[in-house]
């Protein structure tokens, strides 16, 4: 996956802007096909947007996480936002990419769980459901050609069972026993993947929680885009839990030894 | 100097939202005298990206059709949505299953349907015929169709077609004197074409690898299952008693 | 529409016991139109190695005789005929020198090397179109049809096969491959090389 948010959904086109680097108020329009087209505002490239997001199983459930970040392109505008988000008693959504788009699809689940308690059946919506109700959204929206620009990861944990699967604006979906979205789809994929497979009756909550952190930290070094303050996640038979805000530490001493990247001496 | 209006209004440039993408992946079926062998791979990538190691994109119908989706997996399992609904408003309907050859006249229509917002997905059909014989129907995205003994379909569509061109209607072979090929081949024999051909296709493609399913649609009073307990891992899916029986043989692919 | 597809055509080298075998198609288009159902695509560059020049045909008859000439320096001042894989060499250098304005040509190479206690070894490689080297231990392919060659291939193609196995299997393999391609077929030519001789065949094919 792309992991400029900017690109998402759109053809690849390296031969002009190959980087994302038009800044977004620079940012050619698409031209309008529709006489009166100004009066429908379509989500075509996202505005404030929200890097990576990671999800992994482990033995108790599912542990998700997410930085506070949300960029206005390369500027770091809000530092304080929650990208992970408690849908009902067993599920927590990881949003990335538009951070307005994402507070909507939190606007329709708060409706949507509302609706359903009202009914008063019995019956709650667990992690399946919502992972199903997104990516109906998602794919309807992407129909209309009017896309949520987000990639969701939803963890989940129900009748014992564990659940994470991804959903993304054009309606993809899949599980794994790991997931990541954006830059963390070629960073912290591969180390998830190494840490998790074949471990995930076995990891405890404090080993998940150091493979998150170790994954974050490599994204941090590595993602522009990314910021050392974090949420944590866990979905478990106890139910679900976010983390406040932490802050990752960091070692920048080998910086030192590289002209051009630490203080210069001479 | 520059003329400022000479110079055309900043173009727009060739950056739409695409609603598709391709997710990798190949498909494969191929019908024998009275059973039917529906396969798919299980991964789902995009780009040099591997989602996941196991997405089907084989789907049982009814106890008589087994239909495999290849291409955009969004829209993919949303076709299988809709035609899983629409078959299950037959039902009610009807008291009984679609045939498959009706099934495959649905599936024109509803792809057609969508002529200009096309689904992007290779559908294969396979099952058993009304007159209890194996049948294989294949679809292009907007719907054209026909009736097959066997079709490969998907990112290695072209590597495995012609080996099955070869393997089972035996082009370019010429039968020993007095004799002729077989028209249909038994179901050990295709079982081993198509792991053959899966594992040829994950060797040389990358998009293709993982896993493999394979659906076996079997008339039911087949007795096409003798000679094949040597294959391992056999799950019998049947949901009725009266229609044809249904079974799914999962196996490992390389997984590079 | 691409370059390598203008006149069409695919090559194939396949390795077996103490032989090799090289087999090709014989049409020649312009674009979507049959030219010629006879249009050589493999040449002998010595008794014992044969070569395979699918791409551009205005780029095949250059090579061809490019080839010719170097291959000729080199027995005048080696005095002694060219081994496989030297040539193979020969062949990507001579690519590799027009790597910003290349011949559009994938070379493939079959032949069988002299060994230390005078036996023979079979080789085969193919290049790209600037001369990236590929020693394959099993076949190579090139042309329009490759990917379908890759796909058949990889299903028939066993070790240590016998000559006439080997040309059954080559056969086999270009045939239905090229039956797939619409810029291959119109006929294919195999030549099997083996120590003591070369079985050249042409095929009955399909001619659609």
């Amino acid at each position: 996956m792309d992991h400029f948010p900017t690109n998402w959904g759109r053809p690849r086109n390296d031969y002009q802007d190959a980087y994302g680097t038009y800044p977004i108020h620079q940012r050619p329009r698409n031209p309008s096909t529709d006489a009166f087209s100004d009066a429908v505002k379509r989500t075509q490239q996202p505005i404030v947007t929200g890097t990576s997001v990671l999800g992994i199983k482990y033995k108790d459930g599912i542990m998700l996480a997410a930085d506070n970040l949300a960029s206005y392109g390369s500027l770091a505008r809000f530092k304080d936002i929650q990208r992970l988000h408690a849908a009902g008693e067993s599920t927590v959504i990881a949003a990335s990419g538009d951070m307005s788009d994402f507070q909507y699809i939190q606007q329709l689940l708060e409706e949507l769980m509302i609706e359903e308690f009202t009914e008063q059946d019995g019956h709650a919506l667990g992690p399946a459901e919502i992972h199903e109700y997104l990516s109906q959204v998602l794919y309807a929206r992407r129909s209309k050609i009017n896309p949520l620009w987000n990639s969701l990861i939803v963890g989940g944990f129900k009748d014992g069972k564990k659940f994470l699967s991804y959903v993304d604006l054009l309606g993809t979906t899949y599980s794994a026993s790991t997931i990541a979205t954006g830059y963390g789809a070629y960073i912290a994929q591969p180390l998830l993947r190494k840490a998790v497979e074949g471990y995930e009756d076995v990891l405890t909550e404090e080993q998940a929680l150091k493979i998150m952190e170790d994954n974050l930290r490599v994204l941090f070094y590595r993602d522009a885009r990314s910021l050392n303050k974090f949420q944590i996640a866990t979905i478990t038979a106890d139910g679900v839990r976010i983390s406040e805000a932490r802050q990752l530490d960091t070692s920048w001493s080998f910086a030192e030894g590289i002209r051009g990247y630490g203080a210069q001496t001479q | 100097m520059l003329d400022m209006h000479s110079v055309p209004q900043q173009q727009p440039q060739g950056r739409q939202f695409n609603p598709y993408t391709e997710n990798g992946g190949t498909i494969l079926a191929i019908a024998g005298a009275d059973f039917s062998v529906i396969a798919g791979d299980t991964r789902q990538s995009e780009g040099y990206s591997i989602q996941t190691r196991y997405a089907p994109k084989v789907f049982r119908l009814t106890d008589k059709a087994v239909l495999a989706v290849n291409g955009f997996a969004a829209d993919g399992n949303m076709f299988v949505k809709k035609v899983r609904q629409r078959l299950e408003w037959y039902r009610h309907a009807h008291a009984k299953d679609m045939p498959i050859r009706a099934i495959a006249r649905l599936i024109q229509t509803m792809l057609y349907a969508r002529r200009f917002f096309p689904y992007y997905v290779y559908n294969i059909l396979g099952g058993i015929e009304e007159d209890g014989t194996g049948a294989v129907y294949s679809f292009d995205p907007v719907g054209s169709y026909e009736r097959e003994t066997c079709r490969a379909a998907g990112a290695a569509q072209s590597l495995v077609q012609p080996f099955l061109d070869n393997q089972i209607y035996f082009k370019n072979q010429t039968p020993a004197a007095g004799t002729s090929f077989p028209s249909h081949l038994p179901l050990s024999t295709v079982l081993s074409l198509v792991i053959d051909s899966f594992t040829s296709a994950t060797e040389r493609h990358i998009e293709v690898g993982d896993g493999l399913e394979m659906y076996v649609v079997l008339a039911r009073e087949s007795t096409a299952l003798q000679g094949v307990e040597g294959i391992g891992g056999v799950q019998e899916i049947t949901m009725t008693e009266e229609g044809h029986r249904v079974f799914v043989i999962r196996r490992e692919l390389k997984k590079d | 529409m691409s370059i390598m597809e203008y006149n069409g055509g695919s090559v194939v080298a396949m390795v077996g016991k103490d032989c090799v075998a090289i087999a090709s198609d014989l049409r020649l288009g312009n674009q979507a139109l049959g030219i010629s159902s006879n249009f050589q695509k493999i040449f002998p560059v010595t008794d014992r190695i044969y070569v395979g020049l699918p791409g551009l045909a205005t780029d095949l008859s250059t090579l061809r005789e490019r080839f010719r000439f170097r291959v000729n320096m080199y027995t005048i001042k080696e005095e002694r005929e060219i081994e496989p894989e030297t040539f193979a060499r020969l062949v990507s250098s001579t690519l590799y020198e027009h790597r910003f304005g290349p011949y559009f040509i994938e070379p493939v190479i079959a032949g069988l090397s002299k060994t230390p206690s005078g036996g023979v070894e079979p080789f085969i490689a193919a290049t790209d179109l600037i001369g990236c080297l590929n020693f394959a231990k099993d076949f190579v392919v090139a042309g329009t049809a490759s990917a379908k060659i890759f796909g058949v291939a990889e299903g028939l193609w066993e070790p240590n096969l016998e000559p006439e196995d080997l040309f059954e299997t080559i056969s086999q393999t270009l045939m239905n491959a090229v039956d797939r391609d619409a810029f291959s077929g119109w006929g294919c030519m195999v030549h099997v090389i083996t120590k003591d001789r070369v079985i050249t065949r042409t095929l009955k094919a399909r001619m659609d």
